[in-house]
């Protein structure tokens, strides 16, 4: 195969099946790092959330609601659960000497409870709703799925979305500022509670966002969420536990990495290069890659 | 109006406000003097809601605010300007100042603008840095930028915590210039300073604490209190 035919035939496939895969690690990411950042806690239920997002758009598209109108609706739906899970499971502990255990082991309860409950309502199996959007394009020789097209081009609008929302608003502001100094912010005039309990539920509303985008390419199965939550959690951790711009840079970065060392090695050795780089950065550089939300 | 009645407040098992009653009026500023330790800081942080009164009555005009939390005692018209500032990392100086305006709730955007305007004519150092990132301003000009915060707000009472700690003695007698600013603007001021001198010249009346009780209150031009106040804190 000649250099020219292993770029356009090997290569940059593997590129923009990575580029997909970044994108969709970054949506689940995002409300990952989001709720880290702001609160402080280790969602471990963030994966069911978004399994929960996927499973409710299965459901609805089954029941006759198209795609597009579910882009909007499922979010909106996730929200007030976040609240309830806010309310209900982290503000009793949030206060407590062992946060960070608690709201861990807490969260963790829940994603065992909803994986196990949407095996009893939807069965075991793996399902898949059907494309939205089919068909592939011709990209300079390169053909790429239309609906990964799209997946890369929303992808980049809800980033650069909730990056303009969090850092170039006032209510982004507010976010930024309670997630450093509670009590100053506080004093200020931000309702930080309702701030919390926001962040908390808007970062479910992405999860189930990124399960509505995500169905059609992943499928849904009662243990989507574990699947996926573990590249997640390395996203947020390279890319700095609360940062945006770290979750979006690690994301990507990890998946090329992971898509591109499949090529000169078996892939199942992709894996560990990239839990060794968490483990990595764990070790010589925690802060990851970048800052923390509300931090410098 | 402000009134304070049996105030009494805990850290954990650390009993450390022991009964304080105080009284204050619209324009005056009174000095909180005293040692380390003795529970001067913790008596703001009770008023601003950061310590949660474990008895007593905090009162502002109408207004019960013991018990409430930091941004419902905010909206009721009290500014904390803290020891160490507490400007946020991450946050330009307009986004910290955008953020004191959340304490009057329903401003129109202009009015908004204008109180925000007006600031950066009082301190035009602001104002030539508005788009730099707060912490990455001097000590003084971070004072400033606290105290600009709490006053985008108008205030009614403002508590203020050591503001000339660190600073060189020209941004010293500025920050003592808004205290008088705020006094002028009818806001009361609780200022607690180690710079008993300088505080004593923008007070109107003092109190001295000891092991969270007030143990002497005076007046700040009656000589006799000054020096009782000198003995008691032993400057």
């Amino acid at each position: 195969m000649s250099p020219i035919d292993y770029l356009q035939f090997v290569l940059a496939p593997q590129v923009v099946n990575g580029l997909a895969l970044g994108v969709a690690v970054v949506l689940v990411a995002l409300g990952l790092t989001i709720i880290f950042g702001m609160l402080d806690v280790i969602n471990m239920s963030h994966g069911e959330f978004y399994a929960i997002g996927a499973y409710v758009a299965l459901a609805m598209g089954a029941a006759g609601i198209g795609f597009w109108f579910l882009l909007v609706l499922v979010p909106i739906l996730m929200v007030p659960l976040g609240m309830a899970a806010e309310r209900l499971l982290i503000r009793p502990v949030f206060d407590s000497k062992d946060r960070h255990v608690t709201t861990l082991l807490v969260t963790f309860g829940l994603a065992l409870i909803v994986e196990d409950v949407l095996k009893v309502i939807f069965g075991p199996n793996t399902q898949r709703p059907p494309t939205p959007i089919p068909g592939a394009t011709d990209l300079f020789g390169i053909i790429v799925p239309n609906y990964r097209l799209f997946l890369i081009a929303v992808g980049a609008l809800i980033v650069a979305g909730v990056a303009y929302v969090v850092y170039r608003t006032r209510l982004g502001a507010m976010v930024r500022a309670a997630a450093f100094d509670r009590n100053m912010a506080a004093s200020l005039g931000v309702p930080v509670s309702l701030v919390y309990a926001g962040t908390f539920a808007f970062g479910v509303g992405l999860a189930g966002l990124a399960g509505v985008l995500l169905a059609p390419i992943y499928s849904v199965f009662p243990t989507m969420g574990r699947d996926f939550i573990l590249l997640a959690f390395t996203v947020v951790i390279v890319g700095g536990m609360g940062s945006i711009w770290g979750a979006v840079v690690a994301g990507l970065l990890l998946t090329q990495v992971q898509a591109l060392a499949s090529l000169v090695i078996s892939p199942v050795w992709t894996d560990p290069i990239v839990f060794g780089t968490m483990v990595a950065f764990l070790v010589f550089r925690p802060q990851g890659l970048f800052g923390r939300l509300g931090h410098a | 109006m402000l009134a304070i009645r049996g105030l009494h407040s805990h850290y954990g098992r650390s009993h450390i406000i022991q009964g304080i009653n105080l009284d204050a009026g619209p324009g005056e500023v009174i000095g909180i003097f005293g040692r380390n330790g003795v529970g001067k800081t913790t008596l703001l942080k009770t008023i601003a809601g950061w310590v949660k009164p474990s008895e007593g009555v905090i009162t502002l005009g109408e207004l019960g605010l013991g018990g409430l939390t930091p941004d419902r005692i905010c909206h009721s018209g009290v500014g904390f300007v803290p020891e160490d500032r507490r400007i946020f990392p991450g946050l330009t100086v307009e986004e910290n100042l955008s953020l004191g305006l959340l304490q009057v709730k329903g401003r129109p955007a202009r009015e908004q603008r204008r109180a925000v305007e007006a600031i950066y004519d009082r301190f035009p150092r602001l104002g030539a840095r508005r788009h730099q990132l707060g912490t990455t301003l001097s000590g003084g000009e971070q004072q400033m930028l606290a105290m600009a915060r709490v006053m985008v707000g108008e205030p009614r009472l403002v508590l203020i915590d050591e503001p000339s700690e660190g600073l060189a003695p020209m941004i010293v007698a500025e920050v003592f210039a808004i205290v008088r600013e705020l006094r002028d603007r009818g806001a009361i001021v609780l200022l607690v300073e180690q710079n008993v001198h300088e505080a004593l010249s923008v007070s109107d009346r003092f109190h001295v604490v000891e092991r969270g009780r007030i143990v002497f209150s005076g007046e700040a031009e009656n000589a006799d209190d000054r020096a009782r106040l000198m003995q008691l804190i032993a400057v």
